[in-house]
């Protein structure tokens, strides 16, 4: 299994420009996410998040400005170093739960048979889908589907974990036994990136980044973003609405 | 090409999803012989049969092997799974290698069954070694997978796919000796067809099926699919990348 002890930021990225054809998408997009926290990359739909996420997992490549994730640049070097949860619930929709998660602990070298094994049975009971394990993915719920990624994407048990709109879809009690669990990854030395257009997800983080059209308008501790605004009872789309209409661009506030 | 494990990883896994697919499974088998029955009832002279028959076989097998890779690899794309092997330590080769070995299972079957289905229920008469006939068909499938995989690589959505079916397919029958020989074309039109696959695997294997020849007296024929395969795979590698956007 992947080590997780980073000294470094585990996420360093500097002046990042990315444009899809002629329509810029980020524009010298700065950022530092320090290891062993979640960090939420929070903004409406079309901010960037899932362009910076893909370029962070090393799908996209920069047109301007550098990254580094863990210390190196995206490659297939790293890659399994890695966890990668698509904002689809992206599976093989013909194979079980378990020949799924089987297929990416394969993919990500969990080579040893007994290991493999453990670890495939301990992130299916994680996300409470042992019962439905020999299921075919079409024969799941949403909800169920959006878990059953979620157990691809950690079976690796990796440092570093990209999760994009993780709770999108979800009922409020399985969102918040996503968010049990993310804490306890966290917890374990692992670093989240979870993009999401909720302020629910917001206050889970231990950071966040406002984002819009394509930059950060502010970043900081959720409380130090909700106190920015001035306002005692400041909730989080507060602080967001405050941060778009006074402008903060690349603000830090933490 | 270097075989790692997560080729073989990524060939087992489109195994696993195609047994699991009861309907495509039996469609896979049931329809060429549809299509090879229909040829056996339509074609009244057995000579003429048994002179297209050889002709048949390689243009379907390129067919369905186009069909069946084109459209699952496609699939990939749009169900999200291809970028997520694209962020995992696979390389592009490990994934265009897994495809070709996954469904190359299936295109050989696929060319079993249709093969000794023409033999032995359609009666079509053949004199050369079987085995060799059959090694000459896998090199078929085999150049029919990788030609799937190139395409589909390059389409973006499922439209564009299927309109890679005519453009592609269409063409080679017309253009590869099955309904006229290649020798009475148009000079222009033999040019073309002698660079297309389907040339070479129609008259390799009417030479192995009518005249008896061996595998060694073809090895032109052999050398063009073999180098189209290769090709097209180190392509459909290339055009893969990583951080492509």
């Amino acid at each position: 299994m992947p080590e997780k002890n980073f000294s470094g930021p585990a996420v360093a990225v500097d002046k990042l420009s990315f444009n899809y054809g002629r329509q810029k998408v980020l524009d010298e997009l700065s950022l530092g996410v320090p290891g062993g926290i979640s960090f939420g990359l929070l903004g409406p739909n079309g901010a960037g998040k899932t362009t910076l996420i893909r370029l962070l997992v090393g799908l996209l490549r920069a047109r301007a400005g550098t990254i580094l994730t863990l210390g190196r640049k995206p490659s297939p070097r790293i890659a399994h170093l890695i966890g990668y949860m698509p904002q689809l619930p992206s599976l093989y929709n013909e194979l079980s739960v378990i020949q799924n998660v089987e297929f990416f602990a394969r993919i990500y070298r969990l080579r040893d048979r007994k290991q493999r094994t453990q670890r495939v049975e301990e992130v299916i009971k994680l996300v409470d889908l042992w019962q439905h394990r020999n299921k075919s993915v079409t024969n799941l719920s949403g909800g169920m589907r959006q878990r059953a990624s979620l157990a691809c994407a950690i079976v690796h048990n990796p440092p570093l974990i990209f999760l994009d709109e993780p709770t999108v879809g979800l009922d409020p009690e399985l969102r918040v036994h996503f968010w049990e669990y993310f804490q306890g990854l966290t917890a374990s030395g692992s670093t989240l990136i979870i993009s999401s257009h909720t302020m629910d997800d917001a206050a889970h983080c231990d950071r966040l980044a406002f984002m819009r059209d394509g930059n950060i308008i502010a970043l900081g501790t959720p409380d130090e973003l909700r106190q920015a605004t001035g306002q005692a009872k400041a909730t989080l789309e507060d602080a967001f609405l405050y941060f778009i209409k006074h402008g903060g661009v690349n603000e830090n506030v933490g | 090409m270097k075989m790692s494990a997560s080729t073989l990883v990524i060939a087992g896994r489109i195994i696993n999803q195609l047994v699991r697919d009861r309907r495509t499974i039996i469609l896979i088998a049931v329809v060429p012989l549809v299509i090879a029955s229909l040829v056996g009832v339509s074609v009244p002279d057995k000579s003429i049969l048994d002179y297209t028959a050889p002709a048949i076989l390689a243009v379907m097998i390129l067919f369905f092997g186009f069909l069946l890779t084109g459209i699952s690899f496609l699939r990939e794309r749009s169900q999200g799974t291809l970028e997520r092997l694209m962020a995992s330590p696979v390389s592009r080769l490990d994934i265009v290698g897994g495809y070709l070995l996954g469904f190359l299972l299936f295109a050989v079957v696929q060319t079993m069954v249709l093969f000794f289905y023409l033999i032995y229920v359609i009666k079509v008469n053949y004199y050369g070694d079987l085995w060799q006939i059959l090694v000459f068909q896998v090199l078929i499938g085999i150049g029919a997978v990788c030609m799937g995989t190139f395409f589909s690589v390059l389409a973006k959505n499922e439209f564009q796919m299927v309109q890679f079916i005519p453009m592609i397919i269409i063409p080679q029958m017309f253009l590869c000796g099955l309904l006229w020989p290649v020798s009475q074309m148009p000079e222009y039109l033999q040019w073309l067809a002698n660079v297309l696959p389907m040339t070479y695997g129609v008259s390799g294997i009417r030479a192995l099926m009518l005249q008896g020849q061996d595998l060694l007296d073809i090895g032109k024929e052999i050398g063009v699919l073999a180098a189209y395969a290769v090709g097209l795979l180190i392509l459909s590698a290339i055009t893969l990348r990583r951080g492509k956007g």
